[in-house]
């Protein structure tokens, strides 16, 4: 398993290395950069005229005129040896200072939408597979369509609608006022978890949908298998059986998409953080990329593939820790 | 030990209702091995698979089915009316009655080493602790004839060979100490060498042990070879039952006759084989009357295709169901 692991991990270093390339290339497509940017905001519409030498010492101000594999390699290696992610130019102060909290919430709210995704539709679709044909398992069935024709800022709208009525929940936003801009406490941290429901339902709602039909069709293959019937044979009593033998092989396609999930939840986030007044990563990329900020665009993108990498890793770590012939290479 | 009457087995499906087992009844001596000979889709898998109550949600016993099982504390089991899920079924399952499969690679689970799943048998039905279990596991498939069972212990099924799985899987069986052991055509996916070393087992083992078992196979040869008594099924029902030699030698149905002479021989090597004419009808298009008159060579018009024989005996200790031998024994058979 140490070995394994090791693999994967060296698998996963290579990988954001070139990610990172990769996004670096990404940041320098758009044409212009944030010295002509600058120029033009500070200067329009006062008259004085801005000539090239002007940008030029701006550029050189910012440190944008070094060539662009320097700049690669000062950017990475900040980022890899003081975790310094550059300047936020439009904010005037570092990439970090600027990301930061958002992006804690944003991990807070992926994190908490895998775990409700898992934590339903993994023993639902156990349950369905079991009771395969019974009125209990249509309507599952019927609540999985359901759950993937209904787009998501609709049941945001109504979910937020139900809960503001019967709860008092506030409308929109991560805390309450009384916490918005409070030092981080334990209220404060019950206060993020009253709110952070109502996203984590919104964004798992289709993937527990879905889930739920793979998890109840591998299910039901593998209860078929003889490996079941001879550990039937053999006594072991119904519930242990269930989770020791097929579903321990039936979550694999699940936990082998776990990474598939998280891009989901990614692409889904910025309708509903939209809807529901969520302050997140998607909707600040999109204002750095107007705004040519690059590093601040560059460290969102970084660390949104980060995720997915290392929740990649994660479910190559799993898979191999069910399914111990993955690692043996049988 | 175990006597089975009038075992009949429904399934509910989309089609409707079929019973592929049809009021078979047969029983067990303590020691001793009952053949189940047939073609496949004969029920000799589900019967057995009734009497440990591994039949599939949709399959039903009928009404008039008894199966008695006689436990190793004296109390007799009445399987037909376990509750599933109860702790006696879960005692019997394992306990006292074991299986074995014809697949022994399907029959493991592949993400737990042979040792896992051996243990956890022993586990079940025996009160022992893990290291305890772990021993045990080990001698087992030593007995079994395995070599470095101690690391063998450790290995997954899919790092061992077809013949040393089979062989675990036996120890598998045996290890909770079963007193009736199922053996569902336990050689049919081996090597012929291999398949006569694990018979050789098997019958050693029976002998060390002193349990039942019943053996399952569509191939007379092996059953010639370890049943002391053999039951020949033809589509959901027992056409012949009496002791191996007796029967193999001097078949009464035209059945077993027919399957006999299929089975290949060095010394005929020079003759065409002679299969039983004709398929296994489907379960769903049973045949009326004899089921096996479809493909029957001594067919009588009339009676074959239109009544369905009783069980008659024409030697001692012989019972055979067709219309040949029920006018020699018309005074048993009046009904």
């Amino acid at each position: 398993m140490l070995r394994f692991t090791l693999e994967r991990l060296a698998g996963m270093v290579v990988t954001m290395a070139l990610v990172s390339v990769m996004v670096f290339i990404i940041m320098e497509i758009p044409p212009g950069d944030y010295a002509d940017r600058y120029a033009f905001r500070k200067f329009s519409g006062t008259g004085v005229s801005v000539t090239e030498a002007d940008v030029a010492a701006i550029r050189s101000d910012l440190g944008l005129d070094k060539p662009m594999v320097l700049r690669y390699f000062d950017w990475i290696g900040g980022i890899v040896l003081r975790g310094d992610f550059g300047q936020a130019f439009a904010f005037e102060t570092s990439v970090v200072k600027v990301i930061g909290d958002k992006a804690w919430l944003t991990l807070g709210i992926l994190l908490t939408t895998l775990l409700l995704t898992y934590a339903i539709s993994v023993p639902v679709g156990i349950y369905a597979a079991v009771k395969r044909g019974s009125a209990v398992d249509y309507g599952l069935t019927i609540f999985s369509y359901l759950g993937l024709a209904l787009p998501n800022f609709l049941l945001a709208l109504i979910l937020l609608y139900f809960a503001n009525k019967w709860f008092g929940a506030d409308i929109g936003g991560l805390f309450s006022t009384r916490y918005q801009d409070a030092p981080w406490s334990l209220g404060k941290f019950w206060d993020l978890v009253k709110h952070l429901w109502l996203p984590a339902v919104v964004l798992a709602w289709s993937a527990v949908a879905y889930q739920i039909q793979t998890m109840r069709a591998t299910m039901s293959d593998e209860l078929n298998r003889l490996s079941v019937t001879a550990a039937r044979a053999r006594g072991v009593p119904e519930g242990k059986l269930l989770l020791k033998y097929p579903a321990r092989l039936a979550i694999n396609p699940i936990v082998s998409t776990i990474g598939f999930d998280v891009n989901r939840i990614f692409s889904e986030l910025p309708i509903v953080a939209a809807v529901l007044g969520l302050t997140e990563l998607g909707e600040l990329l999109l204002k750095a990329y107007l705004d040519l900020d690059m590093y601040v665009a560059g460290a969102i993108l970084l660390l949104l593939t980060f995720i997915i990498v290392f929740m990649n890793f994660v479910s190559d770590l799993l898979l191999a820790w069910l399914d111990p012939r993955i690692k043996l290479g049988a | 030990m175990l006597s089975v009457e009038n075992l009949s087995i429904s399934f509910h499906t989309d089609e409707g209702r079929i019973t592929p087992v049809q009021g078979v009844s047969f029983s067990v001596e303590a020691g001793k091995t009952l053949g189940l000979v047939g073609e496949s889709g004969s029920g000799k898998s589900i019967s057995t698979k009734a009497l440990m109550r591994l039949l599939p949600g949709n399959a039903s016993l009928s009404p008039e089915t008894r199966i008695a099982y006689r436990a190793r504390d004296g109390k007799t089991v009445e399987i037909h009316k376990i509750k599933p899920g109860s702790s006696s079924l879960r005692h019997l399952r394992g306990g006292e009655i074991g299986m074995i499969f014809q697949e022994p690679m399907a029959s493991f689970s592949p993400v737990y080493t042979v040792g896992n799943q051996m243990m956890e048998a022993i586990r079940l039905h025996r009160n022992c602790g893990k290291r305890e279990a772990r021993e045990l596991a080990v001698e087992m498939l030593d007995k079994v004839g395995i070599s470095n069972p101690a690391d063998r212990v450790d290995q997954y099924p899919h790092e061992m060979s077809g013949g040393m799985r089979q062989r675990a899987m036996i120890a598998l069986a045996l290890s909770a100490g079963p007193a009736l052991l199922i053996a569902d055509e336990p050689t049919t996916a081996l090597d012929v060498t291999i398949q006569a070393q694990v018979l050789d087992l098997m019958r050693g083992l029976q002998r060390d042990l002193g349990m039942a078992m019943i053996f399952i196979t569509h191939d007379l040869g092996v059953i010639a070879q370890i049943a002391h008594e053999v039951a020949v099924m033809y589509l959901g029902t027992i056409v012949e039952r009496g002791e191996t030699r007796d029967v193999i030698r001097n078949p009464k149905h035209p059945y077993t006759q027919g399957l006999l002479k299929a089975i290949p021989s060095l010394e005929t090597l020079h003759d065409r084989l002679s299969p039983v004419p004709g398929d296994i009808p489907s379960p769903t298009e049973r045949p009326s009357g004899c089921p096996f008159h479809t493909r029957c060579p001594d067919f009588i018009n009339g009676i074959c295709d239109v009544n369905t024989p009783v069980e008659t005996s024409p030697l001692p200790g012989r019972s055979v169901r067709c219309w040949l031998h029920n006018g020699a024994d018309s005074g048993r058979s009046a009904a």
